[in-house]
């Protein structure tokens, strides 16, 4: 049978990571040449070798935030990982509640994490805990949705059997399902090593005594600029050491299966019909509503900083200044969508002709590819400061960086797509002498679409994070600012008004995604879409 | 709609796989020779390098040793000129196009869009009718492969290779498939090389059947097939077609080169 491993013997290409070693000393070449003549004396870019000597001269004071931060993230992914796998292992045994824990689950994704991150600090002040919280948080929806996917994927057969001693779900659960679900759990926690990083890095942004964090926010108000590379790229070091230790741990524990790509996930089941669908919107922000009172009533928290839903609700409709808070808020949140969703269009059109690219120019792919893969592991938002520094601080910072952070996953999940395009398809193409436009818009694009509609669903929330970032941290617009200058006056009414506003803003946009995506792989394929 | 179809002459053809740090040699000195018009069934165990034969004759495939020539053409060169139409064992189909899509494609890769026309008649030649709108998720094992068929002739290719198209399927779907086949390629006259697991498919089918070693792929015997046509399922349960069958059979247990000729008068 035909496969695509065949080659012909005698053409022996050098081994791949010589061409990407290759291509790594040719770009810390081209980076230190530019650094030392482009832009030499204008803070914007350290060319790697005062980057190299910067480190070793402070050592101990960044191997002492470094381990601060890390410290942080572990027990963020620790915590936050057992609650997840215990939210799915419940969602699992209970079905009729599924539902609403995979509403909860998803708005931790959609939350606002700059802004929570305001509010924790005031909750816990100056401590690790809102790093720490940020970090359970950052892992939380992964890990369940791989956790759930894994607990699903339980051989029917299997359970059967159970059920035929005359056993019930529990036992299914801890006998079947729980060791079913291995791969997909690894899948999960590969993902949620960077993440736990980001999360405490971005809870230390916001005032802790120590953490890389901290020393960014410094370093980005004194234009330390070699230090603000050195920090990002120990940040870009450890996350993807930890997504490689991770992966390398799940490939040791279970080899048996092949690594599973949390991201190419197709959204929830959505039942077809308006009303489920509008069901799929209502629920989760009922739920958080919900979940908010409670948090508010468990905690006891103090009223002046921590405001219930009617109080946010008065602020924005009802209060007399209500419509000067309206127009401020909102004005902020235009700001923020508009350049959001240029750079995350401009980030996902630019990943597909990559890897349209890639396809057609093998070379480049195998040049660029390994790059890309590593890029894609680590949490763009932790190289913030870089961006900043290296753009400026402008409106298209924020273009700048949705759009990286929205490219490179893409771009990986859209290439794969391509590359497992059937062979068959590919050789009936060739049979005709296709020409390369031809396997494009037959072949690699349109199997590519999947990839890319569960990429850019989870790209919503994610770009929307990167963007609060780049204002509070550099632009001085949108709701990022916002939040910064509210939290600075104390006003815990805007505040929360921005928080509330920036999670419905997610949600709804993460809902329009996951229904344009549905309602259009069951356009193309009638009955495939999960 | 009668077409010449082109001859096939391969010769001293083989062909070595790198996999991984091996070397697989699938053909080694492998003939065959086809008459415009004719039609071929090639046999072998498992792994013989049939499909690799089917892959070098439509040019998706380069041989190390040895020619392949069609009326002086390369299979490269049959390729370019979109002259080859070529159905798998998975039928390979895109499956967000529909049926009547899918047959198009191979008018649309070969820029004759215009005679749309033609896919109708196909639909209607591979008893599609009424499935024209159906996605192939829609469709069963067997009216995919019907599909692929249609895509393949749906050019007038002017020669048409087959990989085991029935492979997956039934029995009884399998025979359905082996009569319409018989039809089109009644009604079309184009060259046609079938790769199969089955004898009695190629024993129905073929001029010509020919019997492949195991790996490294070479000729083992080649059995002339004249029973005449159109044929039918009666066919099947003549005794001439079961000793063609068992002559087939037995050679495919010999390792000796063999020439045998069976003709269904003389039994």
């Amino acid at each position: 049978m035909t496969t695509g491993v065949e080659e012909p013997t005698g053409q022996r290409d050098a081994p791949p990571w010589i061409l990407s070693l290759l291509v790594g000393i040719g770009v810390i070449g081209a980076w230190e040449l530019a650094a030392r003549t482009l832009y030499a004396g204008s803070y914007r870019l350290s060319p790697p070798s005062s980057v190299v000597l910067e480190f070793i001269d402070n050592r101990g004071l960044y191997s002492r935030n470094l381990w601060h931060s890390t410290r942080s993230a572990a027990w963020g992914f620790l915590w936050g990982n057992l609650a997840a796998i215990a939210l799915a292992s419940v969602a699992s045994l209970v079905p009729w509640l599924r539902r609403s824990i995979g509403a909860v689950c998803l708005t931790t994704f959609c939350l606002p994490f700059i802004a929570l991150a305001l509010i924790l600090r005031v909750i816990t002040g100056p401590g690790t805990g809102t790093p720490i919280a940020l970090s359970a948080l950052a892992v939380f929806f992964t890990t369940y949705v791989a956790a759930l996917l894994g607990f699903d994927t339980a051989p029917g057969s299997a359970l059967d059997v159970v059920r035929s001693f005359g056993r019930g779900r529990f036992v299914a659960f801890r006998r079947v399902r729980l060791r079913a679900s291995v791969p997909a759990m690894f899948a999960g926690l590969q993902i949620a090593a960077p993440a736990a990083f980001l999360g405490a890095v971005v809870g230390e942004f916001t005032g802790a005594h120590k953490g890389l964090g901290i020393l960014t926010v410094r370093a980005l108000g004194a234009l330390e600029t070699d230090r603000i590379w050195v920090i990002a790229v120990l940040s870009t070091a450890v996350s993807s050491g930890a997504y490689l230790a991770v992966g390398a741990l799940g490939r040791y524990l279970c080899p048996w299966v092949p690594a599973l790509d949390m991201a190419t996930v197709p959204a929830a089941r959505q039942e077809p019909g308006l009303l489920n669908r509008l069901g799929a919107l209502v629920t989760p922000i009922a739920v958080v509503i919900v979940a908010w009172m409670a948090f508010l009533w468990v905690f006891q928290l103090n009223p002046y900083f921590a405001k219930t839903p009617i109080d946010v609700w008065s602020e924005l409709f009802t209060n007399e200044d209500a419509a000067t808070t309206r127009s401020y808020v909102f004005g902020a949140l235009g700001t923020t969508l508009w350049t959001t969703t240029l750079g995350f269009v401009v980030g996902l059109i630019g990943a597909v002709a990559t890897a349209v690219a890639f396809i057609l120019l093998p070379w480049l792919e195998r040049a660029l590819m390994p790059i890309a893969v590593a890029l894609r592991s680590i949490p763009i938002i932790v190289t913030t400061p870089v961006i900043i520094v290296f753009v400026g601080r402008g409106l298209l910072t924020t273009t700048a960086i949705v759009a990286v952070m929205s490219f490179f996953p893409t771009l990986v999940n859209c290439f794969g797509a391509m590359r497992r395009t059937p062979v068959g398809v590919l050789d009936v193409l060739k049979s005709y002498d296709a020409r390369p436009r031809a396997h494009v818009r037959n072949a690699y694009l349109p199997a590519a679409v999947p990839a890319l509609l569960a990429s850019a669903r989870i790209a919503v929330p994610t770009s929307l994070l990167g963007a609060t970032v780049a204002e509070w941290l550099a632009t001085g617009n949108g709701m990022g600012a916002i939040m910064i200058i509210a939290y600075t006056q104390n006003n815990y009414n805007v505040l929360w008004v921005s928080v509330t506003v920036l999670t419905l803003v997610a949600v709804v946009c993460y809902w329009l995604v996951a229904v344009f995506e549905s309602r259009t792989l069951e356009r193309m394929v009638p009955g495939m879409s999960r | 709609m009668t077409h010449p179809g082109a001859p096939v002459d391969v010769v001293g053809v083989g062909r070595t796989f790198a996999i991984g740090a091996d070397e697989v040699v699938a053909l080694r000195g492998f003939d065959l020779h086809v008459p415009p018009g004719g039609f071929c069934a090639l046999i072998g165990p498992s792994g013989c390098g049939k499909s690799t034969v089917l892959r070098l004759v439509a040019g998706l495939d380069r041989p190390d040793e040895g020619t392949i020539d069609m009326d002086g053409v390369s299979p490269d060169g049959m390729r370019r000129r979109q002259r080859i139409g070529v159905a798998f064992q998975d039928p390979s189909l895109l499956p967000w196009r529909s049926v009547a899509a899918n047959i198009r494609l191979a008018l649309e890769l070969v820029g004759r869009r215009h005679e749309h026309k033609a896919v109708g008649e196909l639909i209607e030649l591979v008893g599609l009718q009424g499935f024209e709108k159906a996605r192939p998720a829609q469709l069963s094992g067997g009216m995919r492969q019907r599909v692929a068929i249609a895509r393949a002739l749906v050019t007038a290719p002017d020669l048409l290779l087959l990989d085991e198209p029935f492979g997956a399927l039934d029995a009884l779907t399998r025979q359905q498939l082996n009569d319409e086949l018989q039809r089109i390629w009644t009604a079309r006259g184009t060259t046609t090389v079938l790769v199969t697991h089955s004898i009695p498919e190629a024993v129905y089918a073929a001029d010509e059947v020919v019997v492949m070693s195991p790996r490294p792929g070479r000729v083992v015997s080649r059995h002339r097939v004249s029973f005449e046509r159109p044929r039918t399922r009666e066919l099947l349960l003549t005794d001439g077609f079961h000793s063609a069958v068992e002559a087939v059979s037995a050679s495919l247990h010999r390792s000796e080169r063999q020439v045998v000729q069976i003709d269904a008068e003389t039994i």
